[in-house]
């Protein structure tokens, strides 16, 4: 992975970002801040709803329908930013013990999302008459809340490898 | 005012959090997950008010199901915020992007009133409608152009304030002169 990223390093469009980096990586990350912070709004609320707190008055395809497209769009736009995030500094992200922690996490969130949503539009009924009445899909809800809040923190911790010690493949080179 | 800031860095909190390796970084994460569910949220009502998503529903049920955990997200930037000011006051203190991100938390603030001095007071008129009034829409995207600054502001504190030291015994960092084999 070290050889991969240190090859990485010096394409075309990972030197321009390197040599553009005063101001193209704050860019990239503040974009990918705000793609987090709409992806937390969305997850957050369809949870809330799950979990029978907010939104009651809208069934929860309809509180999904809301919120669904935005939570895809903005998954799409953080897998660009962090693409191209990658691309600009791929040593201090491919060489850690936090990113790929992050991406297993990522994986995971993304395959309930994606289920989830087509789940929800096949057996809509189901949803709204049974299964938002069992406690293990309330509990399903609020951990994938949970894993996405993991995800924050896994993503800033990128910056801070050694917090892991041993585990860190920037601490054992 | 230096030497308050002073004060402030060598209380034993702003110690206690520079000495540990784990703080400032769960301070950070921590802080992100505060900003996202404020900006996340407050998406969520500048895009009814835009007249661009949740157009369905009341503006008054969907301003319940949000503001307080806007308002709870808030207080978890604020408190983590403050407690990483403290760890380096005098340098965050004068760094430029700092002021700019109060400066727009306040506008943020300013915008808030603004809303209900003005298009809040004539909410019944409009509250289940997808028209919003003029001034709710220019509230709304003044509010989303200060969210989107406070964010790229705060990362920029990141990249032109000095952190901290740390004091710690073995290097954090790797050490490039090793590792290239320069000469010492």
């Amino acid at each position: 992975m070290r050889d991969f990223a240190l090859w990485l390093a010096t394409t075309s469009p990972s030197v321009f970002i390197q040599e553009h980096n005063t101001w193209a990586i704050p860019a990239i990350q503040s974009v990918h801040i705000v793609g987090i912070a709409m992806v937390t709004g969305s997850v957050l609320m369809i949870t809330l709803r799950i979990l029978g707190l907010t939104w009651t008055d809208q069934t929860l395809r309809q509180t999904t329908n809301r919120f669904g497209p935005w939570l895809n769009g903005s998954l799409w736009l953080l897998l660009v930013t962090g693409v191209l995030m990658v691309i600009g500094e791929p040593v201090r992200e491919l060489v850690t013990f936090s990113f790929w922690a992050k991406m297993t996490l990522v994986g995971i969130g993304t395959i309930v999302a994606v289920i989830f949503q087509r789940s929800l539009r096949r057996h809509e009924r189901h949803w709204d008459e049974q299964f938002l009445h069992r406690g293990a899909i309330k509990l399903m809800a609020v951990g994938t809340l949970l894993v996405w809040m993991a995800i924050i923190f896994l993503g800033r911790l990128i910056a801070y490898d050694h917090v892991w010690g041993s585990w860190s493949p920037a601490v054992n080179q | 005012m230096d030497s308050s800031l002073n004060w402030l860095q060598n209380t034993s909190v702003a110690i206690h959090i520079r000495d540990s390796l784990l703080l400032f970084p769960l301070l950070e994460s921590t802080h992100v997950i505060g900003l996202a569910i404020v900006v996340g949220t407050v998406v969520i009502i500048d895009l009814r008010l835009l007249g661009l998503a949740t157009t369905h529903r009341a503006f008054s049920r969907l301003g319940a199901d949000t503001l307080p955990w806007t308002l709870g997200g808030f207080a978890v930037a604020a408190v983590t915020g403050a407690l990483m000011f403290t760890t380096n006051a005098t340098v965050y203190f004068h760094n430029t992007w700092f002021r700019a991100k109060v400066l727009m938390l306040a506008l943020a603030a300013l915008n808030a009133i603004v809303f209900e001095l003005t298009a809040r007071r004539t909410l019944g008129d409009w509250d289940l409608r997808r028209s919003t009034p003029p001034m709710a829409r220019t509230v709304a995207a003044i509010s989303l152009v200060i969210w989107v600054g406070v964010i790229v502001a705060g990362r920029m504190i990141g990249f032109t304030a000095t952190r901290a030291s740390v004091n710690q015994t073995t290097p954090q960092e790797p050490n490039f002169e090793d590792l290239l084999g320069l000469p010492k």
